[in-house]
């Protein structure tokens, strides 16, 4: 039997643990809620402009003999470089939220490898570039501390090389991988392709009595202004969407954590008390036969 | 009276959503004014302030930095990457929206007679307000 020391401080330690656990939970919960009512606000504007580049991009392309020109909006049949962008937190303690964002990655460079594609990595957040490292994979870009503040600025700044990149012909695709928030017990996985923009989908029949003009002097300037757009904030939807998806986990996470410290400070009491009995039990027996070995 | 659905979004939140009489925009090729039943068109924007004619007539402006703009016949729909709201309840606060616009403007062009221009307008909005 345990010696009853031992037990008890056993007991402390791991209420001290339930402790931590339950503030993180409670941080988390809060941060949540910001966090979702950021990316609450910014999807409208992803739904909109989602909208305007297709019905966009539709007109120009079944308007115009030969069909867009922009290298974003056409259809690339060998590719042979993509660019790959993963946002992770740069926290852990947050369930599989990580490493399920990871194992997507590594699962669309395995695809793109069979397909004969080079796979460019650029990664954003602490526990995905320490991943990499680990794993002796080499990133073209690393970044830090953008997951946790996402910002507009930084973000598009990020995400314009690989936009650079893809105009100059380098890289033939862009495709975004993190885990987003669906509700506040579900992360969603997405897997991106942002570019280049399918318009093959529309049919031209149908919105051929459109009245829409387009103003700008040239359509395609029109275009490349959306396309970046559309881009950028892809980009920082990816980042808002997954840090409530982080928080969210972790917030899980906790209160698996504390409902799990709850059980096994239960069964030490259990075993606390057991032994203290066996103790006291010991004790009567060495006293009553004392008594009997006087008589 | 007939009015027309107007949504100014910037990637941070909706800075407008609501009805309104009438809409002045500053697009890339010259300021436009939308009324109801406009046709329906598709452009650029450039730094400048947008007029909202509120349905109680009073007028509302909003400095963008940069954008696209759709409109059809019943809404207009303004995509924008930053934006500020002329407005306040305090004499600070208009201060403080002023400011805002200003910077948000000289970031976003780099002509000076471009940011004269729309500075000018922003202090002219502005005196309306206090």
């Amino acid at each position: 039997m345990a010696n009853l020391k031992d037990i008890k401080r056993q007991i402390k330690s791991v209420s001290n643990t339930q402790k931590t656990t339950r503030a993180m939970k409670l941080v988390s919960t809060a941060k949540l809620r910001r966090a979702e009512e950021l990316a609450k606000r910014s999807r409208l504007y992803a739904e909109k402009i989602n909208e305007m580049i297709t019905e966009i991009s539709a007109r120009i392309q079944c308007l115009k003999v030969g069909g867009i020109e922009n290298r974003c909006f056409q259809k690339i049949e060998n590719p042979k470089m993509v660019d790959i962008v993963f946002v992770t937190a740069d926290k852990g303690l947050c369930g599989g939220f990580n490493i399920q964002t990871l194992k997507a990655v590594k699962k669309l460079m395995r695809e793109c490898k069979e397909n004969k594609v080079k796979v460019r990595l650029r990664g954003i957040g602490k526990k995905g570039i320490e991943f990499f490292a680990y794993n002796d994979i080499e990133l073209l870009d690393a970044v830090r501390d953008l997951s946790s503040t996402p910002n507009v600025q930084r973000s598009n700044d990020f995400i314009e090389s690989s936009l650079e990149d893809y105009k100059e012909g380098i890289i033939d695709g862009l495709y975004i991988v993190y885990n987003g928030y669906k509700n506040i017990i579900t992360q969603e996985l997405h897997v991106e392709q942002v570019l280049p923009i399918n318009v093959d989908e529309f049919d031209c029949d149908e919105n051929a009595h459109s009245l829409l003009e387009i103003e700008a002097e040239d359509d395609e300037k029109m275009l490349d202004a959306l396309m970046t757009k559309y881009v950028h904030n892809n980009m920082y939807y990816a980042l808002i969407n997954s840090l409530a998806a982080e928080h969210s986990a972790r917030m899980q996470a906790m209160d698996t954590a504390t409902n799990n410290a709850k059980e096994i400070v239960q069964s030490l009491n259990v075993e606390y008390n057991k032994a203290r009995q066996a103790a006291i039990t010991t004790e009567l027996i060495e006293i009553i036969s004392g008594v009997e070995s006087m008589k | 009276m007939e009015t027309l659905q107007l949504q100014i979004m910037t990637p941070t939140g909706a800075i407008f959503d609501g009805e309104a009489l009438s809409v002045t925009i500053p697009g890339e090729e010259g300021e436009f004014g939308v009324l109801p039943r406009h046709a329906s068109l598709a452009t650029l924007l450039q730094a400048g302030v947008v007029d909202i004619e509120m349905t109680d007539k009073s007028v509302e402006s909003v400095v963008v930095n940069w954008g696209v703009v759709q409109v059809d016949e019943t809404k207009v729909l303004l995509l924008v990457d930053g934006a500020v709201a002329l407005r306040g309840d305090s004499e600070s606060d208009i201060a403080k929206a002023i400011e805002d616009a200003k910077s948000l403007v000289d970031s976003a062009s780099d002509s000076s007679a471009a940011i004269a221009t729309v500075s000018a307008k922003i202090e002219s909005a502005a005196q309306k307000l206090f």
